[in-house]
């Protein structure tokens, strides 16, 4: 019973995290219909900008997401006007081209991190990076609760971003319908490169989460690409609530197999790439999507 | 008559270069005879990928898995006792075995959603190489002593790579290759005109992932010691990708070119010591300027270049 306990309060406290690092990936996908194989470079990019940071300035690696946020956003708005608006555009479905071209990019920030930061294995050690709390009789370390507050806090605010203000609103219908969007007068392109920098933006803040959990180096991140790729594949790749329950059942299965079953823990990534190509085939268009015709056969049927 | 002419002449070219290239060792030292090993071998690789990436328009990014999958088989039989050459149809037809564990599931996808599945199966792949005991684990393993033949290696290499370019073209003008172009251009309008996709896709892919196999098995032969982080590694899948999308994906010449460049270019960089930590920069910088400005690579380049000079210069013409 308390390994349940554990298991759900552990999934939880991880869900945070990877909804943070999928949702960047969902919004540039939902507006622009590109697949950003460069987030997992964005992810290590800002656990080094944190790392630099602390290092330098002694700034605490989550006050830092601060200033993390906004470079991150400015980066993505040039990476968008520099690179990928010169793309032609895939119409609907992603493009074989902007996925490589996003490929390159990814590389070249990984060089980038060898050269300005060396291959060493990096790690941020705060003060309070081995203490833990109890919370409902499982032992959490602190970290891991400031990782979920942060990640939480991020994505209510751009729930708040998205449903509220007049640039969510003409990102979700850029999301809907491109032609009939730049019809009513959006600005189409100018969303894309603000989409663009609020996904490099999420990534950024994510990485510099990552940061103070994991020990890091220039080729991290690759792991965490695929499992946000798989949890924005089982949500459906739209909304906040639906990525963040994707990221819950990932985290739960991760969790769940650790303590209960005998698979080593380093095969634990496997897992979540055999879930990817599982959850890639059996619901190619989300779980809410595959849900909702359940529910309407059901209907039918009666 | 001249149709027949103008597809043996490619069969023809590849025949003679091939050629060529067994009667090498009478000429050369060993030190280039290497290189031209690691050439062939790219050859292979880049060939052998184009017939599922190029011919048929699936971008995978786990081919590493095929090659280590050849590799892991000759050294594990090797140990055990067989002749490390006679391993290599068992290796090239595992690395088949193992694409339809791939392919059949992933074939669904379209695009890009295939390819993101393929990074997936790949780390999937090195992960469990890393972590079970038959494979030595992350340490990896050693071919037995006195299985190494140089020689021999060479002229195999050559020979596959000669084989697997002359079929590549054979492939392309067949009735098979017109199915495979049918599926790359317009998935849904092939399987409307009675093609069954997922099948053509599955047999070539088993093809290719064979090939890689093989090559594998040579690779395993040749270096002597193979490890997770060597065989499986995800930069390999890259190189894997990136050669015929540098010299033309789709095309019969295509990957040779690509591959003879990129091979060259990593030779010329591996011996320089302050280049040898920027192969990142370089694959990554490539993809970006062929994505950009020239999607069909070397060979667009070459086809767009005599319509350039035969264009004046529109400054010239003004003054």
């Amino acid at each position: 019973m308390h390994d349940l306990v554990a298991v759900v309060v552990n999934a939880l406290l991880a869900a945070g995290l990877y909804a943070t690092m999928s949702y960047g990936l969902a919004v540039i996908y939902g507006v622009m219909r590109i697949i950003n194989l460069a987030h997992a470079g964005i992810l290590m990019l800002g656990a080094y900008v944190t790392l630099t940071l602390y290092d330098r300035f002694g700034l605490d690696p989550f006050l830092s997401l601060v200033i993390v946020a906004p470079l991150f956003f400015l980066l993505g708005v040039v990476l968008q006007r520099l690179l990928v608006r010169r793309l032609p555009s895939g119409g609907g479905t992603p493009s074989m081209e902007s996925l490589l071209l996003l490929f390159g990019l990814w590389l070249v920030l990984q060089n980038l991190a060898y050269a300005v930061w060396g291959g060493d294995t990096q790690s941020i050690l705060t003060n309070y990076t081995m203490r833990a709390v109890d919370l409902a009789g499982v032992r959490v370390g602190v970290p891991n609760l400031l990782v979920f507050a942060a990640g939480a806090v991020c994505l209510l605010w751009l729930q708040l971003v998205v449903k509220r203000t007049d640039l969510g609103r003409a990102m979700r219908a850029v999301t809907q319908n491109r032609d009939a969007a730049m019809l009513c007068g959006v600005d189409a392109d100018r969303i894309s490169a603000q989409a663009f920098g609020m996904g490099t933006a999420l990534a950024g803040v994510a990485g510099g989460l990552l940061s103070t959990l994991y020990a890091f180096t220039p080729d991290f991140g690759r792991s965490f690409l695929l499992k946000a790729f798989c949890i924005i594949v089982l949500a459906g790749m739209e909304s906040v609530v639906g990525v963040a329950a994707g990221a819950f059942i990932l985290a739960i299965l991760e969790n769940a197999l650790g303590a209960f079953t005998r698979i080593p823990t380093s095969f634990q990534d496997a897992v979540s790439f055999t879930l990817l190509v599982v959850a890639l085939v059996a619901f190619p268009q989300g779980l809410p999507h595959a849900f909702l015709r359940m529910t309407r056969r059901r209907a039918a049927l009666r | 008559m001249t149709g027949l002419r103008a597809r043996l002449r490619p069969s023809v070219t590849v025949a003679a270069a091939g050629l060529l290239l067994l009667l090498a060792p009478r000429v050369f030292g060993r030190g280039i005879l290497n290189d031209i090993w690691s050439v062939a071998f790219a050859v292979v690789l880049a060939s052998s990928w184009n017939l599922l990436g190029g011919l048929a328009g699936q971008v995978s990014i786990g081919y590493s898995a095929f090659l280590g999958i050849g590799a892991y088989t000759t050294a594990l039989l090797a140990l055990r006792g067989m002749q490390p050459y006679a391993t290599l149809p068992l290796a090239a037809l595992l690395g088949a075995a193992f694409s339809f564990v791939v392919g059949l599931p992933t074939f669904r996808l379209r695009g890009p959603y295939f390819t993101i599945a393929t990074i997936g199966v790949g780390e999937a792949v090195r992960v469990f190489a890393g972590g079970v005991a038959f494979t030595g684990g992350s340490s990896g393993i050693r071919m037995p002593p006195g299985s190494f033949d140089f020689g021999l290696n060479y002229a195999s290499m050559v020979v596959l790579a000669v084989a697997v370019v002359t079929l590549a073209a054979w492939l392309r003008g067949s009735a098979f290759g017109a199915a495979l172009a049918a599926i790359r251009q317009d998935i849904d309008a092939a399987e409307a005109l009675g093609i069954n996709a997922t099948r053509y896709k599955v047999a070539v892919h088993a093809l290719s992932a064979g090939l890689v196999a093989a090559a594998g098995s040579l690779f395993a032969i040749n270096f002597q010691y193979i490890s997770p982080g060597s065989v499986f590694d995800f930069r390999l899948s890259l190189s894997i990708v990136l050669m015929p999308i540098l010299g033309g994906v789709g095309t019969v010449a295509g990957p040779v070119w690509g591959a003879i460049f990129f091979s060259y270019l990593q030779i010329k960089m591996l011996s320089v010591p302050a280049l040898r930590d920027s192969y990142l920069f370089l694959y990554g910088t490539l993809l970006i300027l062929i994505m950009l400005f020239e999607p069909k690579g070397l060979l667009g380049l070459w086809e767009r270049l005599p319509r350039a000079l035969r264009r004046p210069p529109k400054e010239a013409s003004a003054a």
